[in-house]
């Protein structure tokens, strides 16, 4: 059974989700300064989520991002529960990452608030499998 | 020299882009500066390093590649390294291996025990481990997964379960245990550190395969002999032995049973670098042998002007151009996709493996005699393109992984 129940659904959930990394202080100093923008290309049910200093925008990208991330929404909805390790996704292929590397490894300690706050979202939204 | 070696030129600030025919300012600062010091330093040295015991280790001429910036090319500028890829690294290590693949091998290997602590995103272990080779002394990493029984059953995942006696861990408290031993370890007696692969116990072969990293001087870790090689002289091979050594939970890599994804991505990025150690290997036999038919007159011409000889030469060149081209677009892959890909770099070593001992091959016939002798350092060159069809996956490893590719569509992203 997929974690979401719509696309709409699954909307909600990551744009409140983006939103909320962006108030995060450190978060958004470095994509203001490093001029950041990060493309997540979900599936299943399919839809884009643009996340960049100015916001967060569903299925539209303003420009070409600085770095494409590629999972389903269940591996989504794993990935942020904690239930799936990034390192083990990356390798396994589960999640794909288009960008320099050095960026991206400089940009995944500051994920850590959305890693914190993903459960509380998630379930008030109905996500059936978040822990 | 010495300003030219202060390592600033190496410092990457933001990156260019590379072309299909250049390469961006900041990497043609590195491998101009590595150029002109194997050039001058390393050059006089190589008869002398191939002839050496098995076990004598150069470090003067580390320490000076280490004042270049060759032992942290691709840690991170917030910890005192250059900042590069391994795009910056394949450049430079074609240059250290067009003059001793060895060489190459001693800061390529320490690039391999850096890259399961930089990969695993764990800011932690980061700060602890990778500002250690940015200090006034050269220090040395390694990375230790090969053991007497288990090779390629440790490198294929569908093998895991098949892997015979592998080194074993488990936890006590805030620790793990590691008993076993490693074989044929680039720098593991010259390393602070190593990334050491072991099986968590009670999983069957290899299937709980972790990556620890372990500080060398802990107490229960003893080095055995170092490999009498043919080729690849001035790096040194060796075994360690862990007998009880326990390691910090906190020196975990990924996590628990994840050691085989760790080497996964990390070999897939090591094998570009490892194709430019080819590339180069092939391209000092190349310029040696150019050299030789300019000045080698027979038939009242230099060799080059006779067309046998100039077709060799002109196969060779195509060969080094076709395995530069092929490692530095998977080494580009490796600086911007993780997973690394394994098509690209598997396919750039299997050619740049094979050329080299073409190329090797060609330029030592060519100069007769001469080519067969210690003195000219041509059969040299043919020892070391043997080695690279062994470590980093052999061309038996590497077609599995190219034919994988090949039946999998990747490029839906």
């Amino acid at each position: 059974m997929s974690a979401f129940t719509s696309r709409d659904q699954a909307a909600a959930v990551f744009t409140q989700l983006f939103e909320i990394l962006l108030e995060d202080d450190a978060f958004a100093a470095t994509v203001r300064s490093q001029r950041l923008s990060v493309l997540f290309v979900h599936s299943s049910p399919d839809l884009t989520v643009f996340v960049d200093a100015d916001g967060v925008r569903v299925d539209a990208a303003p420009h070409a991002p600085v770095l494409s991330i590629k999972m389903s929404c269940d591996d989504a909805d794993a990935l942020w529960a904690g239930r799936l390790l990034l390192p083990v996704a990356l390798a396994t292929r589960r999640i794909r990452v288009k960008g320099r590397v050095s960026q991206v490894l400089e940009f995944v300690p500051l994920l850590q608030p959305a890693f914190d706050r993903y459960p509380a979202i998630a379930a008030s939204a109905g996500v059936t499998t978040a822990a | 020299m010495t300003q030219q070696l202060n390592g600033h030129d190496l410092l990457r600030e933001e990156p260019e882009t590379p072309t299909l025919t250049t390469l961006p300012s900041e990497i043609v600062a590195l491998r101009d500066l590595v150029r002109s010091w194997v050039r001058e330093r390393v050059a006089p040295a190589v008869r002398r390093l191939d002839a050496a015991d098995a076990a004598d280790f150069d470090w003067d001429l580390v320490r000076e590649g280490h004042d270049l910036g060759l032992t942290r090319l691709v840690v991170p500028q917030q910890f005192g390294g250059a900042g590069h890829g391994i795009f910056g690294v394949a450049v430079a290590l074609e240059e250290l291996a067009a003059v001793d693949a060895g060489l190459a091998l001693a800061f390529g290997a320490t690039m391999l025990g850096q890259a399961p602590v930089l990969l695993s995103g764990d800011p932690r272990l980061q700060a602890r481990f990778l500002p250690l080779f940015s200090g006034d002394d050269p220090v040395l990493a390694c990375n230790a997964i090969t053991e007497d029984l288990a090779g390629c059953d440790l490198l294929i995942p569908e093998n895991a379960g098949l892997a015979q006696d592998v080194m074993s861990a488990h936890r006590d408290g805030d620790h793990y245990v590691l008993n076993g031993s490693k074989r044929f370890i680039t720098n593991g007696k010259v390393a602070t550190y190593a990334t050491v692969f072991a099986n968590m116990e009670g999983h069957p072969g290899a299937t709980g395969l972790t990556c620890f990293v372990v500080m060398l001087e802990s107490p229960g870790v003893t080095l055995g002999e170092v490999a009498d090689k043919m080729g690849y002289r001035s790096c040194l091979g060796t075994e360690l032995h862990f007998a009880g050594v326990r390691v910090p939970v906190d020196n975990v890599v990924g996590g628990e049973g994840d050691g085989v994804h760790v080497n996964i991505q990390q070999m897939n990025m090591a094998r570009a670098a490892v194709a430019a150690i080819s590339t180069g290997v092939a391209r000092g036999a190349l310029d040696q042998a150019v050299a030789w038919a300019g000045d080698r007159v027979q038939g009242g011409v230099p060799l080059r002007q006779h067309q046998f000889t100039a077709r060799k030469l002109a196969e060779m060149a195509a060969k080094v151009e076709a395995a530069r081209g092929l490692y530095l677009k998977a080494a580009y892959l490796a600086d911007n996709e993780i997973p690394a890909p394994a098509f690209e770099p598997a396919v750039a070593k299997l050619f740049a493996d094979r050329i080299a001992i073409e190329v090797a091959t060609e330029a030592m016939g060519l100069m007769g005699a001469r080519g067969y002798l210690r003195d000219h350092g041509m059969e040299k060159r043919l020892r070391d393109a043997l080695g690279a069809r062994i470590y980093e996956g052999t061309p038996e490893v590497l077609a599995l992984a190219i034919t994988e590719s090949l039946y999998t569509d990747d490029d839906d992203f």
